[in-house]
């Protein structure tokens, strides 16, 4: 994006209503360019949003840190150069570069990264934070000659490297990954040495606008994907299965087949981190399910659920894989080496990105895993992530076993042994729950989203309440599935958000959720904020069943009438008080 | 009017929006209560990208006028970068 076209975007109306969003630019330099970049890189991100992006003063990053009082929905979004750690590590200073001045100088910016980084974990107490460590070259200030790197400068890079260390440990930093900022902005065109000493800006507008850029989607932070649909003939391995047999397949060097391997080996890395993977064949079953008992396989056959293997079309085995999954068609990514497999299955499900598996092109699938990374990647990998798959079998073994049993659910959920462990407080460091609000879409109340700004104000009031539900039956655990927020009025609930995920459906949880608020906050009402939306049906069937007739907005359920109107709940219930 | 006029015309418009084309080929930092210094370092800074000329910081004073910028760019193409707005050499 050049300024032009920046400055262009940011004279368009913002479509009504819109949302307000603070964005709090924190640095030591004029933020200038910087600031109109960032500001046509977020609309784009927030075509619907109203974004007022705040500076602080020149020269004084900490101080700016100190002041910085965000309220509402907002993010900070810190961008830290060499001068910020000692002004003798820019070009506008004139503090002296004498060799004998270089110790003081690696001393002086070791203290003030750790000042920042205490300054910055504060403020990440309160508001998502964004963080850029420096990006611009070091000055020509060390004896070696350029080429030869000098202890001292070595040790510059170690403290920005701690201090990016110290910073990506926590949880509520998120931190620019200066690796993709090298491969958008090459170090040597990102000083502009005339722009920072006539006007004290010190980038190009190129570099400007590539940091921007990435600060937008780090502010943005996009929901990541949910699953991954691959074909097996010459993409998770090279060969056809059918023709060349279970030992004639390969993903190593030795079949010229590595590219497949490291395929394999990622996509078992995406599993690992509680990504959903399934496999869609046209096959002979028999013999895939000989390929993938191979030893030497690098994804092991558990991790594909379910297994589409026959000879029907691609976008059959999309759709059972969806329904099995419970997922919608944009959370999934499919793959395969043929294109028209790719253009039947995108045909039919037009959200879904649908990606053809460039087969025989190194580079282009060394692109291709770091398209997907871009997909998948999310900052915390949860215990909830790592029993997703086991829980979506246990889920599909539940659903068929209730299928086959017909009426008589109670009696089958009795000899379920399920657990459901509650816990009830305002744990806004609970990931898990804030992702539930923001990814359910089915069992949701609403279908409202929160940022983490409005999350940890909402949880802030003494009034409000989170509470969150784990499941646990003979099949296997299902870890967090439910949550629900509100705030408490004498004995009156009022619940702004309630959530569950598609996996604990059919087992009564959501009934165990009312009876617990009611009894654990002694209330003889709660109110919800309720509205329907094209995709919380089985919210909406939930209400129409405990009621007796559709629901409408501002829906309230009194003690007596739940108690009525709930089935036999045979739970064991596990309390964990967290307040 | 030249493409280049034209393109000078949208670079006027994206940093002062409230301007009509009209306004804009008069206007000066006398004339437009905005153009401020924020706005000129701004508006050079958008020059210099579409154009791809570098502007001296001392030949920022002189410029401050649209048909400054235009003169001054008008010069740029033809025999570099040339100093002296005011007698158009």
């Amino acid at each position: 994006m050049n300024l032009l076209d920046a400055l262009e975007l940011l004279k368009r109306p913002i479509p009504e209503p819109a949302s307000d969003q603070a964005i709090f630019l924190e640095c030591g330099f004029t933020p200038l360019h910087l600031k109109t970049f960032l500001a046509a890189h977020l609309r784009l991100c927030f075509p619907k949003d109203r974004i007022e992006i705040k500076t602080g003063l020149y020269g004084d990053l900490a101080g700016n840190l100190e002041r910085v009082q965000p309220s509402g929905r907002s993010v900070v979004c810190v961008v830290v150069e060499w001068a910020d750690l000692d002004p003798r590590l820019g070009i506008r200073g004139l503090g002296g570069w004498r060799s004998t001045d270089i110790p003081d100088i690696v001393d002086s910016a070791r203290r003030q990264s750790e000042r920042l980084t205490h300054l910055m974990k504060e403020v990440a107490d309160s508001v998502p934070i964004c963080v850029s460590t420096p990006t611009l070259p070091l000055p020509p200030i060390f004896t070696t000659r350029g080429g030869q790197a000098h202890h001292h400068e070595c040790q510059l890079r170690e403290i920005a490297a701690s201090f990016a260390t110290s910073l990506s440990a926590y949880r509520r930093v998120r931190l620019l990954d200066l690796q993709r900022l090298d491969e958008l902005s090459p170090l040597g065109w990102r000083l502009d040495a005339k722009a920072e000493i006539t006007s004290g800006f010190p980038y190009s507008l190129e570099h400007a606008s590539r940091l921007a850029e990435l600060l937008a989607a780090l502010i943005q932070d996009w929901p990541p994907k949910k699953g991954l649909i691959t074909d097996l003939d010459d993409t998770l391995w090279a060969g056809i299965l059918g023709e060349i047999g279970v030992e004639g397949i390969s993903w190593d060097m030795a079949g010229h087949a590595h590219m497949h391997g490291l395929y394999q080996q990622f996509l078992a890395s995406l599993a690992s981190a509680g990504v959903l993977l399934a496999a869609a064949s046209k096959n002979d079953r028999a013999l895939v399910e000989q390929a993938l008992a191979r030893s030497d396989i690098l994804l092991s056959k558990d991790s594909l659920f379910p297994l589409e293997i026959h000879w029907g079309p691609k976008s059959e085995s999309v759709r059972r894989i969806l329904k099995e999954w419970n997922i919608a068609p944009d959370d999934v990514v499919f793959i395969d080496d043929s294109p028209m497999e790719v253009a039947e299955v995108h045909a039919v499900f037009p959200q879904m990105e649908c990606v053809v598996f460039p087969e025989g092109d190194y580079q282009a699938i060394w692109d291709l895993l770091k398209r997907l990374r871009d997909s998948f990647g999310k900052g915390i990998v949860s215990p909830e992530d790592e029993i997703r798959l086991r829980s979506i079998r246990a889920a599909s073994t539940l659903r068929s076993s209730l299928q086959e049993r017909g009426p008589g659910t109670e009696d089958f959920l009795r000899n379920a042994e399920a657990t459901i462990t509650f816990c009830l407080g305002t744990e806004a460091r609970d990931n898990r729950a804030f992702e539930l609000i923001n990814k359910t879409n089915q069992f949701n109340l609403n279908g409202k989203r929160f940022s983490e700004s409005d999350w940890l104000c909402f949880l802030q009031d003494p009034a409000a309440f989170l509470l969150t539900a784990s499941y646990e039956d003979k099949y296997g655990p299902l870890g967090k599935i439910a949550a629900v927020m509100g705030k408490m009025a004498g004995r009156k609930l009022y619940v702004n958000a309630w959530v569950m995920s598609c996996r604990a459906f059919s087992r009564c949880i959501e009934h165990q959720c009312l009876k617990y608020l009611f009894e654990k906050l002694d209330a003889d009402e709660i109110v919800f904020d309720y509205e329907a939306t094209p995709r919380n049906a089985p919210l909406q069937d939930f209400f129409a069943a405990l009621l007796g007739g559709p629901p409408a907005p501002a829906l309230s359920v009194r003690k007596a009438c739940f108690n009525a109107k709930a089935p036999a709940l045979s739970h064991r219930i596990v309390e964990v008080v967290n307040v | 009017m030249s493409e280049q006029e034209d393109q000078l015309v949208r670079c006027f418009a994206s940093v002062f929006p409230a301007l009509t084309p009209e306004e804009i080929r008069t206007a000066s930092a006398e004339s437009v209560a905005v153009w401020d210094s924020l706005a000129a370092v701004t508006l050079v800074a958008v020059v210099q990208q579409e154009f791809g000329v570098e502007i001296d910081p001392l030949d920022l004073p002189e410029l401050s006028s649209f048909e400054a910028l235009r003169t001054y760019l008008g010069l740029c193409r033809d025999a570099g970068p040339k100093r002296d707005v005011n007698t158009n050499q």
